[in-house]
C-alpha cells in the first residue's frame, strides 16, 4: 500500500534472479513510480514476481536510480495507460494529463483515480506513460 | 492584505474595473490570464515578486517566468497570484531570454511600481516593519486626523 504526501519519484530499477553457479541470468528493468526508494524496490519485486518466476529471496537488485525530470519548464501532455482493480474486477484505462513532468502526471493520475474511481494506490498499476503531442490527445 | 489579494474576484475593484470570479474563469483565455500578462506573487516563497505568464498548464496552474526579479521559470498555482493590468508581448512558451528582452523593452518593472497594487504592498511592508515608537507616532497621527474629521462633521451637523 503506497502512501503519498508529495509528488512521486520515478525510479529505474534493474534486477535479476540470483545466479546459482556461473550461469547467465536474465536481467530485468522496470520503471517504477513511488514515493521513496524502499517502496520502489518493493513494487519492483511485486511486479517482477507477477511476470517472471523470481522472488525477492531469489533475486537481487543490480541498480536503482532516481530519474530526474527531463525538462521541468516545458509543459507536456502525458498519456498514461493504467490497469486498476475496481470493486468488481480489473480494468484497463487510458488517461491523459497535462503537466510539466512524468512524475507530476503520474501523481495526478493516482489522485484522479482515487477521486473518480475510488481506486487505492495498491490497486493501480501504471503500465505505460508516454508524452503525447497536443494534436494527438484524446481530449483537446 | 486580503483586499489586495483577490484582484478581479468578487466585488467592484476600482482600479481594474468590474470583474468577478465567474467572468474571470469563463474568460480564462481571453481577458486577464494570458501569455505575457504580468502577475504579482502573493503567497509562497517568492511572495512579493512579479512574473510574466509564459504558458498555461491547466485551469489552476501557470508556467511563469520572472527574469527581472531573479525568479526562475516555474509552475505556480493561480491561487498564489494576483493578476495585474500590465502585459508584455511574448509568444507562448518562449525562452527566458526572450521574456527578459521583452520585459526590459517595455520597462515593466517600473510600470508595475506605479500601480496601486505595488504601492499597497509597499505600505503593508512598511507597516509591518514599524517599531513600537513608530506605531505610537502612527496612533497619535491617526487620532489627530480622526479628531479633525469628527469635529468638522459635528459642525456640519449642528449647522444643518
Amino acid at each position: 500500500m503506497k502512501f503519498k504526501c508529495a509528488e512521486l519519484k520515478e525510479y529505474e530499477i534493474v534486477g535479476r534472479p540470483l545466479a546459482k553457479n556461473d550461469e547467465k541470468m536474465p536481467v530485468y528493468k522496470m520503471t517504477i513510480f513511488a514515493p521513496d526508494e524502499i517502496v520502489a524496490k518493493s513494487r519492483f519485486w511485486y511486479f517482477l514476481r507477477q511476470l517472471k518466476k523470481v522472488r525477492k529471496v531469489n533475486g537481487e537488485i543490480l541498480r536503482q536510480t532516481e530519474m530526474s525530470n527531463t525538462s521541468p519548464t516545458k509543459i507536456k501532455n502525458f498519456g498514461i495507460w493504467v490497469r486498476y482493480d475496481s470493486r468488481s474486477g480489473s480494468h484497463n484505462m487510458y488517461r491523459e494529463y497535462r503537466d510539466v513532468s512524468r512524475t507530476g502526471a503520474v501523481t495526478q493520475c493516482y489522485r484522479d483515480m482515487a477521486a473518480r474511481h475510488r481506486a487505492r494506490p495498491h490497486s493501480i498499476q501504471i503500465m505505460k506513460i508516454e508524452t503525447v503531442k497536443a494534436a494527438d490527445t484524446k481530449r483537446p | 492584505a486580503i483586499s489586495l489579494a483577490r484582484i478581479g474576484s468578487s466585488g467592484i475593484n476600482a482600479e481594474y474595473g468590474y470583474t468577478n470570479n465567474l467572468s474571470r474563469s469563463k474568460m480564462l483565455y481571453q481577458r486577464q490570464i494570458e501569455v505575457g500578462r504580468l502577475c504579482y506573487i502573493r503567497l509562497g516563497d517568492n511572495a512579493g515578486k512579479t512574473c510574466v505568464i509564459v504558458d498555461l498548464v491547466d485551469q489552476k496552474r501557470l508556467l511563469v517566468d520572472g527574469p527581472h526579479c531573479g525568479l526562475a521559470r516555474q509552475v505556480i498555482r493561480l491561487k498564489n497570484l494576483a493578476i495585474t493590468d500590465l502585459k508584455v508581448k511574448i509568444a507562448r512558451g518562449c525562452k527566458t531570454n526572450v521574456v527578459r528582452a521583452a520585459v526590459t523593452k517595455e520597462d515593466i518593472a517600473n510600470k508595475f511600481l506605479q500601480t496601486s497594487l505595488s504601492k499597497k504592498a509597499e505600505s503593508k511592508k512598511a507597516k509591518a516593519a514599524l517599531g513600537d515608537f513608530d506605531r505610537f507616532k502612527l496612533r497619535v497621527a491617526k487620532t489627530a486626523h480622526n479628531r479633525k474629521i469628527r469635529s468638522a462633521v459635528r459642525k456640519l451637523k449642528k449647522s444643518s
